[in-house]
């Protein structure tokens, strides 16, 4: 039950047969609880488990010398952002949980034995991996435009993320993202960020209160953000 | 050294306008910008919206005598070390 939301993300981009969805749904793993700010894994640590995050928020990141936290990309249920851990044995940047968040710990010799027998499903998670760079391109490109944009580009691309799994709400879906979380992601100060989402707001492009960001105006938010959601390969368009 | 601060208003598209520019001598070193209401608990502080050599920016200070020895520190460090100025 609880790898029910690994199912669901590669549902959003692919078509699992019914035995595959049945072996996806039910992949035995441990549940590890974090609190906010807890690392997962850390740089430099060698793993022997892949982490599939099944509540709240983590994060890829990594920090300079200088103590600043650059944040390389958010992770929701459904995504093992370590799943690269098979194949390269050490962590070259760490993960995070930003909220509290709860992981299923599958073993590796498990993820291996499952792609083995059912190399449909290693396509699937290959897939799945270059999707996610696929999104580190399209963060590269988002990182050198105004922070209206990138900000507007990240409330669209979490929204689809989010619905895709089935976290969304009609127009709306949870925002635990700190406005500093956000900065560090998108090389923005608190200050800059705070001003563009009240930019966005009396726009009414979106309304962001009590953790859950309700979008108003679609097709404006796209829009403020230059956002085209093909780099995500999602099969259903929102 | 010399640091002078001059009132000007600044163009950030939002109500935080009210801004200093921050001279060392005849050098323009950083744009303070006050935080306006918009900021909750960090409105009245003041933010550095620009800084020109000084290597670090968009920091955020309670008060304007905490920014005045942020910017005085590494002024010195950029312009009167010697090589500071090239490096």
């Amino acid at each position: 039950v609880d790898s029910t939301f690994l199912l669901r993300r590669l549902e959003a981009i692919a078509t699992p047969t019914a035995e595959e969805r049945a072996v996806l749904s039910s992949i035995p793993g441990t549940i590890r609880q974090f609190r906010a700010h807890d690392d997962i894994v850390r740089l430099g640590d060698r793993p022997s488990v892949v982490c599939l995050i099944v509540e709240g928020i983590a994060a890829r990141y990594k920090v300079s010398a200088d103590g600043k936290r650059q944040i390389m990309s958010f992770h929701i249920p459904g995504d093992i952002p370590d799943l690269h851990s098979l194949f390269i044995d050490v962590m070259d940047h760490s993960l995070g949980a930003l909220v509290p968040t709860s992981v299923l710990t599958i073993r590796h010799e498990i993820m291996c034995s499952i792609v083995e027998q059912h190399p449909r499903i290693a396509k699937l998670l290959w897939r799945e991996t270059l999707i996610d760079a696929a999104v580190y391109r399209e963060w590269i490109v988002m990182r050198d435009r105004p922070a209206y944009q990138r900000i507007a580009h990240l409330f669209c691309e979490m929204f689809l993320r989010m619905q895709a799994i089935g976290l969304a709400d009609g127009n709306a879906c949870e925002w635990p993202l700190t406005q500093s979380q956000m900065g560090d992601a998108l090389g923005l100060s608190n200050v800059h960020v705070n001003r563009t989402i009240q930019e966005l707001r009396a726009e009414e492009l979106i309304v962001l209160e009590g953790g859950a960001l309700t979008v108003m105006d679609w097709d404006g938010l796209m829009q403020a953000g230059e956002f085209d959601p093909l780099y995500l390969h999602l099969q259903r368009a929102a | 050294m010399n640091l002078d601060f001059r009132p000007v208003r600044v163009a950030t598209g939002s109500d935080d306008e009210e801004g200093l520019l921050a001279f060392a001598g005849e050098r323009l070193v950083a744009v303070l910008v006050r935080l306006s209401n918009l900021h909750d608990d960090m409105a009245g502080s003041w933010f550095v919206e620009a800084s020109f050599g000084l290597r670090d920016e968009h920091q955020t200070f309670t008060d304007l005598p905490s920014a005045e020895a942020w910017i005085r520190k590494h002024v010195s460090a950029r312009f009167e070390s010697g090589s500071g100025a090239t490096r």
